[in-house]
């Protein structure tokens, strides 16, 4: 990214000021999202999210495996996140590791619940088989292709969205329960949808100088001095927190974020369910 | 296993012997980029962007009379049929970015650019035969969006020997099948041939069949990438107002 200058510094954080950003949006005003679904045929579901000049691919795919030993009614879900060299040089070689690790985990914390994994967004109950022997694995890949600031928002989305398109085929267990690996038959026909309604998504909510702005492109986010990653579901109900940047908060200020991140929520919930349903509609 | 069927002469999907996928280019797929191209050759798709010229990062590699050309090849973990966590800096990746590299340097006038950078960034979204053919020719079409001189339109095709057949442009199947796999890079108006690779065994004379194949395969390429810059120098003379 080029540098920025003073006087571009100083209209940056005077605009956000003003409830007046940079391209014209207000403080709590989100870019245009664009949706693509089944962008990999090969994969059990995806979905490309396109936020402004931000471009995430995210891709499902799901392999059978055996569930582990704690959590033996449960399926296993892993997410990882690739930042692509073409969004930026500076993530060539092992360049985009540090952000992309970021970025797993914070995905993680909000989507998978804690490490005895309560309180999940994703339903993993739903992907066993066999209870102690067979599950459904589901490795969940994100991809940045192009990067404009807000990439967790966008990645968060792409996720809801690509799971909202995958189907689980149906599996049936041949074989007694009581075999130590059963054989499973996995149908090539039918295909189980998977329930996303439980599935929140991530609002970030970035702080500069005395105001919150949601959806900040990588030049506001240069002058940021802190910010709060929230992730709520349908019911409004916060399902993740994680809070970047070195600046302290008033802890009265993170409860006002937070309650700001969770009215825009329900607006982004809104707008990403119609461009599901536009999307399924238009497959069809 | 029957690649080609003996009775009709169709390929397992459905093409004749030497019939290419359907290709598609796109330019400006990235928008922070210089430069970038989406290329499509059948189900293989692979985004390249370009970031030059620029400075140059590590001072100890600069040349005071050329550009220096970098390239870097990396598959998303969902771009095969099973789904691999790729190690950055594998041996394959290492290798198909130093073909990259010493393709399109054969025609970018790095004369023009002394002490400066061009870095070529290549993420292939989805694989199914013929990469590295795609990223050649997706390099080609982000370099021309970043308007960075090259002596002519660089484009690449691969070839086989199977069933008998020499075929055109493989998927991955006819690939997996063991039989030679020819991939040819050429400037297509000089007609010289910058990239030449092959694996397996294939007889002399039937090696300069497939080979011809390829290079025909690569110039109907040339012909489809010069629609593809005509028709966006055309957009970009209208946005102008011209």
């Amino acid at each position: 990214m080029v540098g920025l200058s003073e006087g571009e510094k100083h209209f940056i954080r005077g605009g956000i000021a003003q409830d007046l950003r940079s391209d014209g949006r207000k403080r709590l005003q989100f870019r245009s999202i664009s949706v693509e679904t089944g962008v990999i045929p090969q994969a059990n579901g995806s979905a490309r999210v396109r936020l402004g000049a931000t471009d995430v691919i995210a891709s499902i795919k799901a392999e059978l495996g055996k569930p582990s030993i704690l959590r033996p009614d449960k399926g296993k879900v892993s997410i990882f996140v690739d930042c692509s060299p073409t969004a930026a040089p500076m993530f060539e070689g092992r360049g985009g590791e540090e952000l992309s690790n970021d970025l797993s985990v914070a995905l993680q914390r909000c989507l998978l619940g804690g490490t005895s994994g309560a309180g999940a967004g994703i339903d993993l109950s739903s992907l066993i088989i066999v209870d102690g022997k067979v599950c459904w694995d589901l490795y969940i890949d994100g991809l940045v292709i192009s990067s404009d600031g807000n990439l967790l928002d966008a990645l968060a989305a792409a996720i809801k969205v690509a799971l909202s398109n995958t189907g689980i085929p149906k599996v049936s267990v041949l074989g007694a329960s009581s075999d130590e690996q059963p054989d499973v038959d996995v149908s090539d026909e039918e295909f189980l949808q998977f329930d996303t309604s439980g599935v929140p998504v991530i609002v970030t909510l970035t702080k500069v100088g005395r105001h919150y702005i949601v959806d900040a492109t990588s030049e506001e986010e240069s002058q940021m001095s802190s910010a709060i990653s929230v992730s709520v579901n349908r019911r409004g109900q916060i399902c993740g927190l994680t809070k970047r940047g070195g600046a302290g908060l008033d802890p009265s200020v993170v409860l006002d974020m937070i309650s700001v991140a969770n009215s825009v929520s329900q607006q982004l919930i809104t707008v990403l369910d119609s461009e599901i349903a536009a999307a399924e509609a238009s497959e069809e | 296993m029957e690649y080609v069927n003996p009775l009709t002469g169709f390929r397992i999907d459905g093409r004749r012997p030497n019939e290419m996928r359907q290709i598609k280019g796109e330019l400006g797929v990235v928008a922070n980029a210089d430069g970038s191209a989406l290329f499509e050759m059948g189900n293989t798709r692979v985004i390249v962007a370009v970031y030059g010229p620029r400075e140059v990062q590590n001072k100890s590699q600069q040349s005071n009379n050329q550009a220096l050309v970098r390239c870097e090849y990396s598959m998303a973990n969902f771009s095969t049929g099973d789904r691999t966590r790729r190690q950055k800096g594998d041996r394959r990746s290492t290798e198909i970015s130093l073909v990259i590299r010493q393709t399109m340097e054969a025609s970018i006038l790095t004369h023009l650019m002394p002490r400066s950078e061009i870095d070529i960034f290549v993420q292939v979204l989805q694989a199914d035969g013929g990469t590295r053919s795609a990223c050649i020719n997706a390099a080609t079409l982000a370099l021309a969006d970043a308007g960075i001189p090259m002596r002519d339109i660089v484009t690449s095709c691969s070839a086989g020997y199977l069933c008998s057949t020499p075929l055109l442009d493989l998927n991955y199947v006819e690939d997996s099948a063991g039989g030679p796999d020819v991939t040819v890079g050429i400037l297509s108006k000089m007609d010289k041939v910058t990239l030449l690779q092959m694996d397996a065994k294939l007889p002399m004379d039937i090696f300069e069949n497939v080979m011809q194949l390829a290079i025909e395969g690569c110039k109907a390429i040339a012909n489809y990438i010069r629609e593809v810059l005509l028709e966006n120098t055309k957009q970009l003379e209208s946005r102008r107002g011209g």
